[in-house]
């Protein structure tokens, strides 16, 4: 199964931020029984005409960091299990051979929009007086004066306007024709801002009516289910007043959008979305720059929501088809999910969500913590003894290969920027003790089980006792590579140790 | 059978074979004049070589199962383990061989000496012998002194 996700304007890139960050983790979405989804392929397909917004270029490399990691350890296999286990995919890379010429790229191609200003986009100039009195009713000056190569800074119905052009786009054919019978849709969009809120509903109605389009598979594209994560008002914005972003107006947004996508997409007469999942905090964040079009532009740092966003996907990824289709071509009616945590408070930690998302997260990323720790602490020092000796040998020259330099030194700097940016925003994430490389000490509030002579400890040596134990009992390595071979025994190693050292609390 | 099995029982076999031949062997590398016949006349070649063969293999043993530690899995670690096998073995035969001799009124203290000199050897090549028989199934050592 092949799931697309649309994420949509700023908050569509921080969702699939955390998301990259929870898949590297191997976190995969669970069935109904608790199983993991096997055959799923993730398709992201990023939707912003503001390409200078730093979120959206941090996760496109991301993005290609993952797939980089990810091809080394699988190669082309869809399935895998553990540490990057979920393959992310560009839509050109599953087109195969084919006319259509579009980028490899996570970005959808937005050249049309982003180089004009909305009054030459929608040929303002060269409207009859009527018309342009009529535009200028719907749209405000400074609206038509926006050059869109930064977005719709908070104005929805200039992105509505300007969207609607994807669906002749040549990316939007290339989704359509590469569509199969049992792929999901997924969008990611936020509702108080404009390009996430005016993105989501276009693109859906251009699905939904994908009988009107001149594309292939059509039907699958119809009958497919949708789900979407509508993320509310969570961040503060510094000096924003009377400006195109304005705070101020996040919530009569939220609440117009939310009137207009209950009477379009999840009201109870319309089934054009399967599920929907609202997300927000009244506990806004720490408040962030008001700087579209500036230096730093729109870097805003990671957020619970964002993380919890990203779980919205894989629990989408994780329901059966019966929840959405009625067995008689038709739709059941859309389902809508809301998130709590079990505690409320400002410091979250693992203890402070609730027991299914304990059970979905916990486990690998505290395991890929451990990773992120060893690999840049100890690995170093053990090359040339016990397990990196055992076929395929890993060797000194190892540490400079692209899979380890892109993981070690790139990958894992996102990843402790995103864990310290959850941190200091505003709630406190704090899953990990940042900084703390004592391998006993590292999950923030959970400490290693009580022993004969006080509390167990863990560091590098216990690591590599267990890497040693497991590549001995382990034959299965000969015919894979290194890296493979690496993250697999790291991954049951970690899993041991996490079981045998270290208290319960799921 | 594999490689590890072969090398084990290749490695029990070579140790027994010194243990049934070691008079021949003893003597090849030292011979004293009234001190070899009495080292012969009290069969305490076998016993020896037999001393030093269990030393050897218990030093191993010990290296690899019950240190068989992460931090203690480098050569030079395996190398310690060696020199104090190689020391101990002489010197735990010399005070059998000289305790058998005590009760015979011999005395030969110099000759042993020389003697435990060459057993050393003997114990260093059985350490070897040993660590190559078993190391393999040592989930910390199986690649001291070197990778398999």
């Amino acid at each position: 199964m092949r799931l697309f996700i649309f994420a949509i304007g700023g908050t569509g890139s921080r969702v699939l931020k955390s998301l990259i960050m929870l898949s590297a983790a191997g976190v995969k979405p669970l069935d109904e029984d608790g199983r993991p989804i096997q055959n799923l392929e993730l398709v992201p397909i990023i939707i912003d005409p503001h390409k200078s917004n730093e979120d959206l270029k941090r996760t496109e490399q991301m993005l290609n960091e993952y797939c980089t990691i990810r091809e080394k350890l699988y190669g082309r296999d869809v399935n895998g299990d553990g540490f990057f286990a979920t393959k992310i995919s560009t839509l050109r890379s599953i087109m195969g051979m084919t006319a259509t010429p579009i980028n490899d790229s996570f970005i959808f191609n937005m050249e049309a929009v982003g180089q004009t200003k909305f009054r030459q986009f929608i040929n303002y100039d060269t409207m009859n007086e009527p018309n342009q009195a009529l535009t200028s009713l719907l749209f405000a000056d400074y609206q038509l004066e926006n050059k869109m190569n930064i977005g719709f800074v908070g104005s929805p119905n200039i992105g509505s306007v300007a969207l609607n052009m994807i669906k002749d786009s040549d990316e939007f054919k290339a989704f359509a024709n590469v569509f199969g019978e049992n792929d999901r849709i997924f969008f990611i969009s936020s509702i108080f801002g404009g390009t996430g809120a005016a993105g989501f509903p276009i693109l859906v109605k251009n699905i939904r009516q994908a009988h009107n389009l001149d594309v292939s598979n059509k039907n699958f594209l119809r009958q497919a289910p949708i789900g979407g994560l509508t993320v509310l008002p969570y961040f503060n914005l510094n000096n924003s007043q009377g400006k195109s972003i304005d705070k101020a107006d996040f919530v009569v947004k939220t609440q117009s959008a939310l009137q207009y996508y209950n009477e379009t997409l999840t009201g109870a007469d319309d089934r054009s979305v399967n599920a929907i999942f609202y997300l927000g905090d009244q506990t806004t964040s720490i408040p962030y720059d008001y700087d579209p079009g500036n230096i730093r532009d729109q870097h805003n740092p990671a957020h619970l929501v964002e993380m919890v966003g990203a779980m919205a996907v894989l629990k989408f990824a994780g329901m059966d088809s019966k929840q959405f289709l009625d067995g008689m071509g038709g739709f059941h009616p859309t389902k809508a999910f809301e998130y709590g945590l079990d505690k409320d408070l400002l410091d979250v930690d693992f203890a402070t969500f609730g027991q299914e998302t304990r059970r979905l997260i916990y486990r690998p990323m505290v395991k890929f913590h451990m990773l992120f720790i060893y690999l840049r602490t100890a690995l170093k020092a053990v090359i040339g003894q016990g397990f990196t000796q055992d076929e395929p040998k890993i060797r000194s020259e190892f540490t400079a290969t692209q899979f380890y330099r892109t993981l070690v030194d790139q990958f894992f700097d996102f990843y402790t920027e995103w864990l310290t940016e959850m941190h200091g925003n505003l709630r406190h994430v704090q899953l990990f003790n940042v900084g703390e490389n004592n391998l006993g000490n590292i999950i923030h509030n959970v400490l290693t089980k009580k022993g004969f002579f006080g509390r167990k400890s863990v560091d590098a040596n216990t690591f590599n006792a267990e890497l040693n134990k497991l590549s001995r009992d382990n034959k299965k390595y000969s015919d894979r590579t290194v890296e493979y071979k690496l993250l697999d025994l790291f991954n049951q190693a970690a899993a041991n140790i996490l079981d045998d050292k270290y208290e319960n609390i799921n | 059978m594999d490689k590890k099995g072969i090398y084990l029982i290749s490695g029990i076999v070579a140790t027994v074979l010194f243990c049934i031949f070691s008079t021949e062997l003893y003597e090849g590398m030292f011979t004293a004049p009234g001190f070899s016949d009495a080292m012969y006349n009290h069969s305490i070649y076998p016993l020896v070589a037999t001393i030093t063969a269990a030393m050897a293999w218990v030093g191993a043993a010990i290296y690899y199962y019950a240190i068989n530690s992460v931090r203690f899995a480098r050569w030079w670690h395996w190398l310690c383990v060696l020199a104090i096998v190689t020391i101990l073995a002489p010197i735990v035969c010399y005070l059998v061989n000289s305790s058998i001799f005590d009760e015979e009124n011999l005395s030969y203290a110099a000759e042993m000496v020389s003697f435990q000199g060459v057993n050393l050897l003997f114990a260093a090549a059985l350490f070897v012998v040993a660590s190559f028989s078993m190391r393999w199934w040592s989930s910390n050592c199986r690649h001291t002194p070197f990778p398999q």
